[in-house]
Protein backbone atom coordinates (compact mmCIF):
# COMPACT_ATOMS: atom_id res chain seq x y z
CA UNK A 1 0.00 0.00 0.00
CA UNK A 2 2.73 2.44 0.98
CA UNK A 3 4.73 1.49 -2.07
CA UNK A 4 2.15 2.89 -4.50
CA UNK A 5 1.77 6.01 -2.38
CA UNK A 6 5.49 6.75 -2.92
CA UNK A 7 5.45 5.59 -6.49
CA UNK A 8 3.31 8.36 -7.96
CA UNK A 9 5.17 11.40 -6.56
CA UNK A 10 8.47 9.66 -7.32
CA UNK A 11 7.43 9.15 -10.94
CA UNK A 12 6.41 12.80 -11.33
CA UNK A 13 9.62 14.05 -9.68
CA UNK A 14 11.71 11.87 -11.95
CA UNK A 15 9.97 13.03 -15.11
CA UNK A 16 10.08 16.70 -14.11
CA UNK A 17 13.78 16.60 -13.20
CA UNK A 18 14.54 14.79 -16.42
CA UNK A 19 12.74 17.44 -18.47
CA UNK A 20 14.60 20.18 -16.58
CA UNK A 21 17.88 18.52 -17.44
CA UNK A 22 16.82 18.28 -21.08
CA UNK A 23 15.50 21.88 -21.11
CA UNK A 24 12.15 20.60 -22.29
CA UNK A 25 8.94 22.63 -22.03
CA UNK A 26 7.15 20.22 -19.72
CA UNK A 27 4.32 22.66 -19.04
CA UNK A 28 3.39 22.82 -22.71
CA UNK A 29 3.68 19.06 -23.23
CA UNK A 30 1.53 18.31 -20.22
CA UNK A 31 -1.25 20.59 -21.45
CA UNK A 32 -1.09 19.05 -24.92
CA UNK A 33 -1.36 15.57 -23.49
CA UNK A 34 -4.19 16.53 -21.18
CA UNK A 35 -6.18 17.93 -24.09
CA UNK A 36 -6.48 14.41 -25.50
CA UNK A 37 -8.49 13.40 -22.44
CA UNK A 38 -11.55 15.25 -23.72
CA UNK A 39 -11.58 13.51 -27.09
CA UNK A 40 -11.11 10.22 -25.35
CA UNK A 41 -13.99 10.65 -22.95
CA UNK A 42 -16.33 11.66 -25.77
CA UNK A 43 -15.68 8.26 -27.31
CA UNK A 44 -15.84 6.33 -24.05
CA UNK A 45 -18.85 7.98 -22.42
CA UNK A 46 -21.63 6.58 -24.66
CA UNK A 47 -20.46 3.03 -24.02
CA UNK A 48 -20.15 3.58 -20.30
CA UNK A 49 -23.67 4.91 -20.15
CA UNK A 50 -25.08 2.09 -22.27
CA UNK A 51 -23.53 -0.61 -20.13
CA UNK A 52 -24.17 1.04 -16.78
CA UNK A 53 -27.89 1.50 -17.41
CA UNK A 54 -28.25 -2.23 -18.05
CA UNK A 55 -26.12 -3.28 -15.09
CA UNK A 56 -27.96 -1.03 -12.66
CA UNK A 57 -31.42 -2.35 -13.55
CA UNK A 58 -30.01 -5.89 -13.61
CA UNK A 59 -28.95 -5.44 -10.01
CA UNK A 60 -31.89 -3.44 -8.68
CA UNK A 61 -34.54 -5.82 -10.00
CA UNK A 62 -32.77 -8.70 -8.30
CA UNK A 63 -32.31 -10.56 -11.58
CA UNK A 64 -28.54 -10.77 -11.06
CA UNK A 65 -29.05 -12.19 -7.57
CA UNK A 66 -31.54 -14.72 -8.95
CA UNK A 67 -29.21 -15.73 -11.72
CA UNK A 68 -26.38 -15.99 -9.20
CA UNK A 69 -28.47 -18.42 -7.14
CA UNK A 70 -29.02 -20.46 -10.26
CA UNK A 71 -25.33 -20.80 -11.11
CA UNK A 72 -24.05 -21.19 -7.53
CA UNK A 73 -24.25 -25.03 -7.51
CA UNK A 74 -22.11 -25.06 -10.65
CA UNK A 75 -19.59 -22.71 -9.04
CA UNK A 76 -19.60 -24.91 -5.94
CA UNK A 77 -18.27 -27.76 -8.04
CA UNK A 78 -15.15 -25.64 -8.66
CA UNK A 79 -14.79 -24.76 -4.98
CA UNK A 80 -16.14 -21.21 -5.18
CA UNK A 81 -18.37 -20.46 -2.16
CA UNK A 82 -22.02 -20.04 -3.16
CA UNK A 83 -22.26 -16.73 -1.28
CA UNK A 84 -19.89 -15.24 -3.83
CA UNK A 85 -21.69 -16.18 -7.04
CA UNK A 86 -23.22 -12.73 -7.56
CA UNK A 87 -19.76 -11.18 -7.17
CA UNK A 88 -18.30 -13.61 -9.73
CA UNK A 89 -21.18 -12.83 -12.08
CA UNK A 90 -21.05 -9.04 -11.87
CA UNK A 91 -17.30 -8.49 -11.56
CA UNK A 92 -16.61 -8.61 -15.33
CA UNK A 93 -19.54 -6.29 -16.03
CA UNK A 94 -19.29 -3.46 -13.58
CA UNK A 95 -16.57 -2.17 -11.26
CA UNK A 96 -18.89 0.00 -9.17
CA UNK A 97 -21.65 -2.63 -9.02
CA UNK A 98 -19.35 -5.42 -7.91
CA UNK A 99 -17.62 -3.16 -5.39
CA UNK A 100 -21.02 -2.59 -3.75
CA UNK A 101 -21.46 -6.36 -3.57
CA UNK A 102 -17.97 -6.82 -2.11
CA UNK A 103 -18.80 -4.23 0.53
CA UNK A 104 -21.97 -6.14 1.38
CA UNK A 105 -20.08 -9.45 1.61
CA UNK A 106 -17.63 -7.92 4.11
CA UNK A 107 -20.53 -6.62 6.20
CA UNK A 108 -22.39 -9.94 6.22
CA UNK A 109 -19.58 -12.50 6.34
CA UNK A 110 -16.70 -10.47 7.79
CA UNK A 111 -13.38 -9.58 6.19
CA UNK A 112 -11.08 -12.21 7.68
CA UNK A 113 -13.31 -15.25 7.20
CA UNK A 114 -12.83 -17.77 4.42
CA UNK A 115 -15.65 -16.21 2.41
CA UNK A 116 -14.31 -12.70 3.01
CA UNK A 117 -10.84 -13.67 1.85
CA UNK A 118 -12.14 -15.46 -1.23
CA UNK A 119 -14.17 -12.36 -2.06
CA UNK A 120 -11.04 -10.18 -1.75
CA UNK A 121 -9.15 -12.54 -4.04
CA UNK A 122 -11.95 -12.60 -6.62
CA UNK A 123 -12.27 -8.82 -6.75
CA UNK A 124 -8.54 -8.13 -6.52
CA UNK A 125 -7.42 -10.61 -9.14
CA UNK A 126 -9.87 -9.70 -11.87
CA UNK A 127 -10.93 -6.82 -14.05
CA UNK A 128 -14.11 -5.40 -15.54
CA UNK A 129 -13.58 -7.45 -18.68
CA UNK A 130 -16.48 -6.03 -20.70
CA UNK A 131 -15.38 -2.48 -19.96
CA UNK A 132 -11.78 -3.12 -21.00
CA UNK A 133 -12.78 -5.00 -24.14
CA UNK A 134 -15.27 -2.34 -25.26
CA UNK A 135 -13.24 0.74 -24.34
CA UNK A 136 -10.00 -0.39 -25.98
CA UNK A 137 -11.68 -0.50 -29.38
CA UNK A 138 -13.48 2.86 -29.13
CA UNK A 139 -10.92 4.58 -31.37
CA UNK A 140 -11.53 2.14 -34.22
CA UNK A 141 -14.31 0.82 -36.40
CA UNK A 142 -13.75 -2.72 -35.13
CA UNK A 143 -16.97 -4.35 -34.04
CA UNK A 144 -15.99 -8.01 -34.04
CA UNK A 145 -13.79 -8.80 -31.08
CA UNK A 146 -13.67 -12.49 -32.01
CA UNK A 147 -12.52 -14.58 -29.06
CA UNK A 148 -11.24 -11.71 -26.86
CA UNK A 149 -14.08 -11.71 -24.33
CA UNK A 150 -14.67 -15.49 -24.01
CA UNK A 151 -10.97 -16.13 -23.49
CA UNK A 152 -10.66 -13.33 -20.91
CA UNK A 153 -13.65 -14.71 -19.01
CA UNK A 154 -12.32 -18.25 -19.11
CA UNK A 155 -8.82 -17.24 -18.01
CA UNK A 156 -10.20 -15.11 -15.18
CA UNK A 157 -12.43 -17.96 -14.06
CA UNK A 158 -9.45 -20.31 -13.89
CA UNK A 159 -7.61 -17.66 -11.86
CA UNK A 160 -10.55 -17.37 -9.46
CA UNK A 161 -10.70 -21.14 -8.95
CA UNK A 162 -6.97 -21.27 -8.24
CA UNK A 163 -7.27 -18.23 -5.95
CA UNK A 164 -10.04 -19.75 -3.81
CA UNK A 165 -8.08 -22.97 -3.67
CA UNK A 166 -5.00 -21.06 -2.48
CA UNK A 167 -7.00 -19.34 0.27
CA UNK A 168 -7.78 -22.81 1.62
CA UNK A 169 -4.20 -24.03 1.31
CA UNK A 170 -2.26 -21.05 2.63
CA UNK B 1 -21.91 -7.77 -26.58
CA UNK B 2 -25.15 -6.79 -28.29
CA UNK B 3 -26.92 -10.03 -27.40
CA UNK B 4 -25.71 -9.91 -23.82
CA UNK B 5 -26.86 -6.31 -23.44
CA UNK B 6 -30.31 -7.06 -24.82
CA UNK B 7 -30.63 -10.18 -22.65
CA UNK B 8 -29.73 -8.29 -19.49
CA UNK B 9 -32.11 -5.44 -20.24
CA UNK B 10 -35.00 -7.62 -21.39
CA UNK B 11 -34.83 -10.00 -18.43
CA UNK B 12 -34.53 -7.14 -15.95
CA UNK B 13 -37.34 -5.11 -17.51
CA UNK B 14 -39.63 -8.14 -17.65
CA UNK B 15 -39.03 -8.88 -14.00
CA UNK B 16 -39.64 -5.21 -13.20
CA UNK B 17 -43.03 -5.44 -14.91
CA UNK B 18 -44.00 -8.22 -12.49
CA UNK B 19 -42.52 -6.87 -9.29
CA UNK B 20 -42.29 -3.09 -9.31
CA UNK B 21 -42.49 -1.26 -12.64
CA UNK B 22 -41.38 2.02 -11.08
CA UNK B 23 -37.92 0.57 -10.44
CA UNK B 24 -37.21 0.60 -14.18
CA UNK B 25 -36.91 4.35 -14.56
CA UNK B 26 -35.18 4.93 -11.22
CA UNK B 27 -32.61 2.21 -11.85
CA UNK B 28 -31.89 3.26 -15.43
CA UNK B 29 -31.61 6.91 -14.44
CA UNK B 30 -29.25 5.98 -11.66
CA UNK B 31 -27.15 3.97 -14.10
CA UNK B 32 -26.98 6.91 -16.49
CA UNK B 33 -26.14 9.28 -13.66
CA UNK B 34 -23.39 7.00 -12.44
CA UNK B 35 -21.98 6.90 -15.95
CA UNK B 36 -21.85 10.70 -16.06
CA UNK B 37 -20.14 10.83 -12.67
CA UNK B 38 -17.68 8.14 -13.65
CA UNK B 39 -16.91 9.96 -16.90
CA UNK B 40 -16.12 13.13 -15.00
CA UNK B 41 -13.76 11.21 -12.74
CA UNK B 42 -12.22 9.50 -15.74
CA UNK B 43 -11.73 12.65 -17.80
CA UNK B 44 -9.86 14.16 -14.86
CA UNK B 45 -7.70 11.07 -14.41
CA UNK B 46 -7.08 10.69 -18.15
CA UNK B 47 -6.05 14.34 -18.30
CA UNK B 48 -3.58 13.84 -15.48
CA UNK B 49 -2.00 10.70 -16.90
CA UNK B 50 -2.07 11.69 -20.54
CA UNK B 51 -0.37 14.94 -19.55
CA UNK B 52 2.44 13.12 -17.79
CA UNK B 53 2.70 10.51 -20.52
CA UNK B 54 3.01 13.20 -23.18
CA UNK B 55 6.01 14.69 -21.37
CA UNK B 56 7.53 11.21 -21.13
CA UNK B 57 6.88 10.63 -24.80
CA UNK B 58 8.47 13.95 -25.84
CA UNK B 59 11.51 13.20 -23.69
CA UNK B 60 11.90 9.77 -25.22
CA UNK B 61 11.26 8.05 -21.89
CA UNK B 62 8.48 5.85 -23.23
CA UNK B 63 10.80 4.80 -26.06
CA UNK B 64 13.33 3.71 -23.44
CA UNK B 65 10.69 1.80 -21.52
CA UNK B 66 9.62 0.21 -24.78
CA UNK B 67 13.17 -0.88 -25.53
CA UNK B 68 13.49 -2.35 -22.06
CA UNK B 69 10.31 -4.38 -22.44
CA UNK B 70 10.88 -5.17 -26.08
CA UNK B 71 11.73 -8.90 -25.70
CA UNK B 72 8.56 -9.61 -23.75
CA UNK B 73 6.33 -7.46 -25.93
CA UNK B 74 7.72 -8.92 -29.13
CA UNK B 75 7.25 -12.45 -27.85
CA UNK B 76 3.63 -11.75 -26.93
CA UNK B 77 2.56 -9.56 -29.82
CA UNK B 78 4.74 -10.74 -32.67
CA UNK B 79 7.47 -8.88 -34.49
CA UNK B 80 5.23 -7.07 -36.97
CA UNK B 81 4.00 -4.36 -34.64
CA UNK B 82 5.23 -0.82 -35.27
CA UNK B 83 7.52 1.12 -32.94
CA UNK B 84 4.64 3.40 -31.92
CA UNK B 85 2.39 0.49 -31.08
CA UNK B 86 5.17 -1.12 -29.12
CA UNK B 87 5.58 2.04 -27.05
CA UNK B 88 1.88 2.23 -26.28
CA UNK B 89 1.74 -1.45 -25.34
CA UNK B 90 4.80 -1.17 -23.08
CA UNK B 91 3.38 1.85 -21.28
CA UNK B 92 0.02 0.13 -20.97
CA UNK B 93 1.55 -2.98 -19.41
CA UNK B 94 3.84 -0.99 -17.12
CA UNK B 95 0.92 1.13 -15.88
CA UNK B 96 -1.23 -1.96 -15.35
CA UNK B 97 1.52 -3.68 -13.36
CA UNK B 98 1.90 -0.63 -11.13
CA UNK B 99 -1.82 -0.62 -10.47
CA UNK B 100 -2.40 2.60 -12.42
CA UNK B 101 -5.36 1.20 -14.33
CA UNK B 102 -6.65 4.63 -15.27
CA UNK B 103 -3.33 5.53 -16.83
CA UNK B 104 -3.29 2.19 -18.64
CA UNK B 105 -6.68 2.65 -20.33
CA UNK B 106 -5.79 5.59 -22.63
CA UNK B 107 -2.58 3.80 -23.61
CA UNK B 108 -4.55 0.67 -24.43
CA UNK B 109 -6.91 2.68 -26.61
CA UNK B 110 -3.96 4.30 -28.40
CA UNK B 111 -2.29 0.93 -28.89
CA UNK B 112 -5.38 -0.63 -30.47
CA UNK B 113 -6.02 2.47 -32.62
CA UNK B 114 -2.45 2.44 -33.89
CA UNK B 115 -2.77 -1.24 -34.85
CA UNK B 116 -6.08 -0.80 -36.68
CA UNK B 117 -5.95 -0.53 -40.43
CA UNK B 118 -8.29 1.52 -42.58
CA UNK B 119 -11.71 -0.15 -42.77
CA UNK B 120 -10.78 -3.01 -40.46
CA UNK B 121 -13.82 -4.45 -38.68
CA UNK B 122 -12.36 -7.53 -37.03
CA UNK B 123 -9.89 -7.58 -34.18
CA UNK B 124 -6.43 -8.94 -35.01
CA UNK B 125 -4.51 -11.35 -32.79
CA UNK B 126 -2.20 -8.73 -31.22
CA UNK B 127 -5.25 -6.63 -30.33
CA UNK B 128 -6.92 -9.63 -28.72
CA UNK B 129 -3.69 -10.37 -26.85
CA UNK B 130 -3.62 -6.85 -25.44
CA UNK B 131 -7.27 -6.98 -24.39
CA UNK B 132 -6.86 -10.40 -22.77
CA UNK B 133 -3.71 -9.35 -20.89
CA UNK B 134 -5.41 -6.19 -19.59
CA UNK B 135 -8.73 -7.88 -18.90
CA UNK B 136 -7.21 -10.70 -16.87
CA UNK B 137 -5.76 -8.01 -14.59
CA UNK B 138 -2.07 -7.53 -14.07
CA UNK B 139 -2.41 -5.49 -10.95
CA UNK B 140 -0.06 -6.77 -8.28
CA UNK B 141 -1.38 -4.56 -5.50
CA UNK B 142 -5.19 -4.24 -5.45
CA UNK B 143 -5.38 -0.98 -3.51
CA UNK B 144 -9.18 -0.72 -3.76
CA UNK B 145 -9.67 -4.02 -1.96
CA UNK B 146 -7.08 -3.21 0.70
CA UNK B 147 -8.73 0.15 1.29
CA UNK B 148 -12.18 -1.41 1.68
CA UNK B 149 -10.82 -4.11 4.00
CA UNK B 150 -9.24 -1.45 6.21
CA UNK B 151 -12.46 0.53 6.36
CA UNK B 152 -14.27 -2.64 7.47
CA UNK B 153 -11.77 -3.01 10.32
CA UNK B 154 -9.94 -6.03 8.98
CA UNK B 155 -7.25 -7.25 11.36
CA UNK B 156 -5.03 -8.41 8.53
CA UNK B 157 -5.91 -6.55 5.33
CA UNK B 158 -3.00 -7.98 3.36
CA UNK B 159 -3.61 -11.67 4.19
CA UNK B 160 -5.32 -12.28 0.86
CA UNK B 161 -2.45 -10.84 -1.20
CA UNK B 162 -0.51 -14.03 -1.84
CA UNK B 163 -3.49 -16.06 -3.13
CA UNK B 164 -4.60 -12.97 -5.04
CA UNK B 165 -1.26 -12.59 -6.82
CA UNK B 166 -1.20 -16.30 -7.60
CA UNK B 167 -4.73 -16.00 -9.01
CA UNK B 168 -3.99 -12.98 -11.16
CA UNK B 169 -0.73 -14.42 -12.50
CA UNK B 170 -2.51 -17.70 -13.28
CA UNK B 171 -5.32 -15.96 -15.11
CA UNK B 172 -2.95 -13.85 -17.18
CA UNK B 173 -0.76 -16.83 -18.09
CA UNK B 174 -3.79 -18.94 -18.98
CA UNK B 175 -5.05 -16.03 -21.07
CA UNK B 176 -1.75 -15.69 -22.94
CA UNK B 177 -1.56 -19.42 -23.66
CA UNK B 178 -5.19 -19.49 -24.82
CA UNK B 179 -4.66 -16.56 -27.19
CA UNK B 180 -1.52 -18.20 -28.59
CA UNK B 181 -3.40 -21.46 -29.14
CA UNK B 182 -6.49 -19.80 -30.60
CA UNK B 183 -4.44 -17.67 -32.95
CA UNK B 184 -3.01 -20.88 -34.38
CA UNK B 185 -6.47 -22.38 -34.85
CA UNK B 186 -8.28 -19.31 -36.15
CA UNK B 187 -5.72 -17.68 -38.38
CA UNK B 188 -6.07 -13.93 -38.99
CA UNK B 189 -8.24 -13.10 -41.99
CA UNK B 190 -5.49 -11.63 -44.15
CA UNK B 191 -3.87 -15.03 -44.56
CA UNK B 192 -6.86 -17.27 -45.15
CA UNK B 193 -10.22 -16.02 -46.29
CA UNK B 194 -11.69 -19.51 -45.81
CA UNK B 195 -11.70 -19.29 -42.02
CA UNK B 196 -14.22 -16.48 -42.04
CA UNK B 197 -16.93 -19.10 -42.43
CA UNK B 198 -16.24 -20.40 -38.96
CA UNK B 199 -16.89 -17.22 -37.05
CA UNK B 200 -20.41 -16.49 -38.15
CA UNK B 201 -21.26 -12.81 -38.13
CA UNK B 202 -23.08 -11.99 -34.94
CA UNK B 203 -25.68 -9.34 -35.47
Amino acid sequence: MQVTAYLIPALFIFVLCYSLAKRHNAYQSFAEGASQALNLIFKVFPYLLTVMIAVEIFRQTGVSAGLAKLVSPALGVFGIPKELSELVLLRPLSGAGSLAILDNIYSVHGTDTYIGKCASVIYGSSETIFYVATIYFTGTKIKKLRYAIPLSLLATFVGVIVGCWMVRLL
Amino acid sequence: MNKLWICILLSSLTVAMWTSPSIAITAMTKGANDAVKLSLTLVALYGLWLGLLNIMEKLGLTAKLSKLMSPVVRFLFGKEISADTQQYISTNIAANLLGLGNAATPMGINAVSSMAKEGQTKASTPMIMLVVISATSLQLLPTTVIGLLVSHGSTNPTAFLLPCIIATVTSTLVGIVLVKVFSKIFVDTKKTKATTKEDTPCK
